[in-house]
């Protein structure tokens, strides 16, 4: 397996690692608890016309929306002192710009949602003013499943962690360490 | 290996292990007490955001909404308090399961308390 050259002692990349690890999965709880709201608001739609922004359905959504982008900030802001984290031409990493930008989109969307319901107040699930907050996750989840999995490959890269024990699996983690799993064609 | 500006013998190049020490800081097996405690804090401000839900907005949030949501979150946020806990801990000589039984136990106590008599 092809290993990376080190910029830090392997002890301190490992502990950085894991600290970036449990900041995502506290921000994994956080993205949870978004979707379970996601039910519990569109229960409440489907039973009482918007009368405030300030209904509960709305408190828990909203300020999960303004927590995530900041939470992943901070991520990005530890994930510097990670340089094999680094995206091209040394900036930030590109699933971590994804999350970012995607939950960025559904904070800014809690803003252009407000003044949407300043006229309409139905709360149809598929109303424009809704596209932004779906498509945000969606950008923000596909970027953090990125960003996670190559922690994860980096982990397993220093001995940290152990890949599958599925022979299949454990040939996908070497490829992806190697740079060719979407590739097979192309050396 | 050459370290970081502030760290080393000033440039040579080595490196010795209280360099490698000072630059990981605290290091994650020893942040169980600091999960525990925000993992409590996160319990807390659910029960106090369903809370505020169905005293001040029962028309919008019944309490068994809000209950249902309280137990939800809470079983997330348990899930995730595991693995933070798990994920730090691992590979090292930390083992917390005693911690963990104990915060865990009181946290279903909790849940079932708040969703048994509060709010009804």
């Amino acid at each position: 397996m092809a290993q990376m050259p080190a910029l830090i002692p392997k002890e301190v990349e490992i502990q950085r690692l894991k600290k970036l690890w449990l900041m995502i999965l506290a921000l994994g709880s956080i993205a949870a608890s978004v979707e379970v709201d996601n039910f519990v608001d569109g229960s409440l739609h489907q039973t009482s016309i918007r009368d405030s922004a300030f209904t509960p359905a709305h408190w828990w959504l909203y300020s999960h929306f303004i927590a995530l982008p900041l939470g992943w900030g901070a991520c990005a802001i530890y994930d510097r002192k990670v340089p094999i984290l680094r995206g091209p031409n040394n900036s930030m990493n590109t699933g971590l710009k994804m999350t970012i930008l995607g939950y960025l989109a559904t904070m800014f969307t809690i803003g252009v949602n407000e003044m949407w319901h300043f006229w309409f107040v139905e709360e149809i699930f598929s109303v424009p003013n809704h596209w932004m907050f779906n498509m945000g996750v969606v950008v923000a989840f596909i970027g953090a499943l990125a960003y996670v999995v190559r922690i994860y490959a980096r982990l397993v890269e220093l001995g940290a962690e152990t890949p599958g024990e599925n022979p299949y699996i454990a040939e996908m983690y070497k490829m992806a360490l190697e740079g060719k799993l979407y590739s097979r064609s192309i050396p | 290996m050459t370290l970081p500006k502030g760290f080393g013998s000033g440039g040579a190049g080595g490196s010795s292990s209280a360099d490698v020490e000072r630059m990981i800081g605290k290091r994650v097996e020893n942040m169980t007490g600091v999960i525990t405690i925000a993992f409590w804090a996160a319990l807390l401000a659910t029960a106090a955001g369903t809370a505020a839900g169905y005293f001040y907005y029962p028309w919008a949030y019944p309490t068994a909404s809000g209950h249902f949501a309280f137990i939800v979150l809470g079983i997330i946020e348990a899930i995730g308090y595991i693995f933070c806990v798990k994920v730090s801990e691992e590979g090292s000589n930390k083992k917390s399961n005693g911690i963990l039984t104990v915060s865990i136990g009181g946290a279903v106590i909790f849940v079932l308390f708040v969703s048994m008599f509060v709010g009804w």
